[in-house]
């Protein structure tokens, strides 16, 4: 490592790009030994504004200085702070300065730098990383610039170009198709037949678009009063209801969307229920999931008109397509977003020699 | 540009009608321009405007509600289809149904233009006098093709539901299928088209029974036939799909189907009145003139 010059922005950060996830968490941050962390980086000699951005995928620091400040020394304190070695910090590790700074926080901050390109939650992170750095009095006018311009290119990002296209996430993949065979989820009544890690994340998705009508069955529901009663805890979990395993049949035509996600490998809904189902709510259509494998659901009830079924390929299917999509755009994002970057990096150079 | 001429606004209100269409075809596909948001629903108002100003015109020309000849009636359904729209668009925010109600409009709009013997001018005739003998024909025919513009738009409605399916099933989503709104939500639009079509339809028929009943030699058979099969048709979809028994796509499928064949019968009655009478529609004949042949 060679001793820098002077240098208006410096960052030093790590994320899954340059490191695995062992790695990720020798150099991540624990949530109590921020404070800690904030005071020993602001003693730091010629450093001016500084601020960090710890999530479970990025640590990173932002330093501006108008003066000289040795990109050393931050990397120094932060591999003495973490005990780690330095040459261990710098291969895990990447150094931007200047530009490279603005140009790296709008890919991070527009979700292209993401390991999920395009989802939406990093903006919240670096919001919450530049609000904790304002109550500190940490980030001052270089900063306070470059994080409030680095919202705005986040926000043109997601407008103007298709980084954030189409859901990838399952349980959101399942809420757009909702969405689109009944319009708004919340109105949707969701029955799941399983409680996996499937169910679950569907379950989580539904509940985060308030809906209010979700209810979990199993196989666990009834046989054994000992063991634990996982449909009822999941119900409980996400404020819905537990079905008797025994009457999941007569109910069907009470919901909008029904998931299977079991390792029963027997059919459990056929092409007579959904029919009966049907003859009860003949004009509202029915989504069906069936993210068993193998299949829950006999296949031919896709026949009957005005039922939705899909399987995990063809959400597995959606889900890659819209990466894809995704992936498509970063080119033309980062080509726009360097744009942006240089712009607003020669504004701050050029206030900096008029000041 | 004179704002007198009946033709000349119909053009233009097309013309506006059809870049409505492009404008909100650009929107849909993504090519942001912040003038563009409520620029189609701005055009399509003004073409409204137009087009009811043309209508109005031929109205004075032919002292009566202007449907006449084909192109009248085509105008009419169109005009109706573009008011349907604006009445529903005060409810729901539908604008990808603006768009392909401009696009309609639009084309057969002009189409019927391009044609000049679709628009005969029969009021210039000597022994015209009046297009409707009574005001209750006028209601009548108004009426009945308003319930044609519902139509219309009932036939808009049930195509957007079809491409939505087709998507769904075949689960491949285009830029457009992501524009469309959800399909139960279309469902509940084009029952509600329906329902409304149906009451017009059948308050025409008994407006237009009336009449009938007065002076059964004045309408011919051909023309009664298609309006009673037409109104027997329409009722007995909508009694099908309150009872649970016709829905989804075999619903949108019967819906479209049956608007061809009402586009087709107007065809029809027109043929057939050009081949036993010099007015332009048996309808509407006057019956002091048909009492004189």
């Amino acid at each position: 490592m060679s001793e820098s010059i002077s240098q208006s922005l410096f960052l030093l950060g790590c994320s899954h790009q340059v490191a695995d996830l062992s790695a990720r968490e020798k150099i991540s941050l624990p949530s109590g030994s921020i404070d800690e962390f904030y005071n020993g980086l602001g003693k730091i000699k010629g450093i001016e504004e500084y601020l960090l951005l710890n999530t479970c995928n990025r640590t990173e620091i932002y330093a501006a200085s108008k003066s000289n400040l040795s990109r050393n020394l931050i990397i120094q304190y932060l591999s003495k702070f973490r005990n780690l070695d330095p040459e261990f910090l710098n291969r895990y590790s990447y150094q931007r300065s200047n530009h490279e700074v603005v140009s790296h926080l709008f890919e991070v901050a527009s979700g292209i730098d993401s390991q999920m390109v395009g989802e939406t939650e990093i903006l919240g992170q670096v919001k919450k990383a530049y609000s904790d750095a304002c109550k500190r009095n940490i980030s001052g006018k270089m900063l306070n610039r470059l994080f409030q311009k680095g919202f705005q290119a986040a926000k043109w990002a997601r407008t103007h170009t298709g980084i954030s296209r189409g859901q990838v996430n399952l349980g959101n993949v399942l809420c757009e198709l909702a969405r689109r065979i009944f319009g708004k989820v919340a109105n949707c009544r969701l029955l799941v037949l399983g409680t996996g890690e499937v169910a679950e994340n569907t379950m989580e998705a539904f509940k985060s678009r308030a809906s209010q009508a979700i209810t979990v069955t199993g196989r666990t529901f009834d046989w054994c009063p000992l063991s634990r009663n996982k449909p009822s805890e999941l119900a409980e979990k996400f404020g819905g209801f537990a079905l008797s395993f025994n009457q999941y049949k007569d109910s069907l035509h009470l919901f909008d969307v029904i998931l299977t996600s079991t390792t029963s490998g027997q059919s459990m809904i056929n092409v007579e229920d959904i029919k009966r189902a049907m003859k009860k709510r003949p004009a509202k259509p029915l989504f069906l999931i069936d993210a068993s494998v193998p299949r829950n659901i006999v296949e031919d009830v896709a026949n009957i008109d005005n039922v939705f079924l899909y399987n995990m390929d063809d959400i597995s299917e959606i889900a890659n397509e819209n990466l894809k999509s995704r992936m498509s755009e970063v080119e033309k994002c980062r080509g726009a977003l360097a744009q942006k970057a240089q712009k607003l990096w020669d504004q701050m150079t050029q206030q900096r020699e008029i000041s | 540009m004179n704002v007198n001429d009946t033709r000349e606004l119909l053009w233009l209100a097309g013309g506006l009608y059809g870049l409505a269409f492009a404008i909100g075809f650009l929107k849909t596909f993504k090519i942001n321009w912040t003038p563009f948001r409520e620029t189609p629903l701005a055009v399509i108002s003004l073409g409204f405007i137009l087009h009811t100003r043309a209508l109005y015109i031929r109205g004075l020309d032919v002292h009566g509600c202007p449907l006449g000849n084909t192109l009248e009636r085509i105008q009419f359904i169109l005009w109706s289809l573009i008011l349907a729209f604006l009445i529903l668009r005060l409810l729901w925010r539908l604008d990808l149904l603006g768009s392909f109600c401009a696009g309609l409009s639009f084309c057969a709009g002009w189409l019927s233009l391009l044609f000049p013997q679709l628009d005969s001018n029969y009021w210039l005739s000597e022994n015209y006098e009046k297009l409707f003998s009574s005001p209750w024909i006028e209601l009548h025919a108004s009426i009945a093709i308003f319930s044609y513009g519902l139509f219309s738009l009932l036939t808009i409605v049930c195509s957007m539901y079809l491409v939505q399916r087709k998507a769904l099933l075949a689960r491949k989503f285009n830029k457009l299928s992501s524009f469309l709104p959800p399909i139960q939500e279309l469902e509940v639009a084009a029952m509600r088209l329906l329902t409304v079509g149906v009451l017009f339809l059948t308050i025409s028929i008994i407006v237009g029974g009336m009449h009938w009943t007065r002076h059964p030699e004045l309408v011919s058979h051909a023309k009664l036939s298609v309006t009673l099969v037409l109104w027997i048709g329409y009722f007995m979809v909508f009694v099908l799909h309150k009872t649970g028994k016709l829905y989804g796509s075999k619903f949108s499928k019967t819906s479209i189907t049956l608007y061809f064949v009402t586009i087709g019968s107007l065809a029809l009655v027109n043929t057939r009145t050009k081949e036993t009478n010099t007015t332009p529609q048996s309808v509407i004949t006057n019956p002091e003139n048909s009492s004189n042949e």
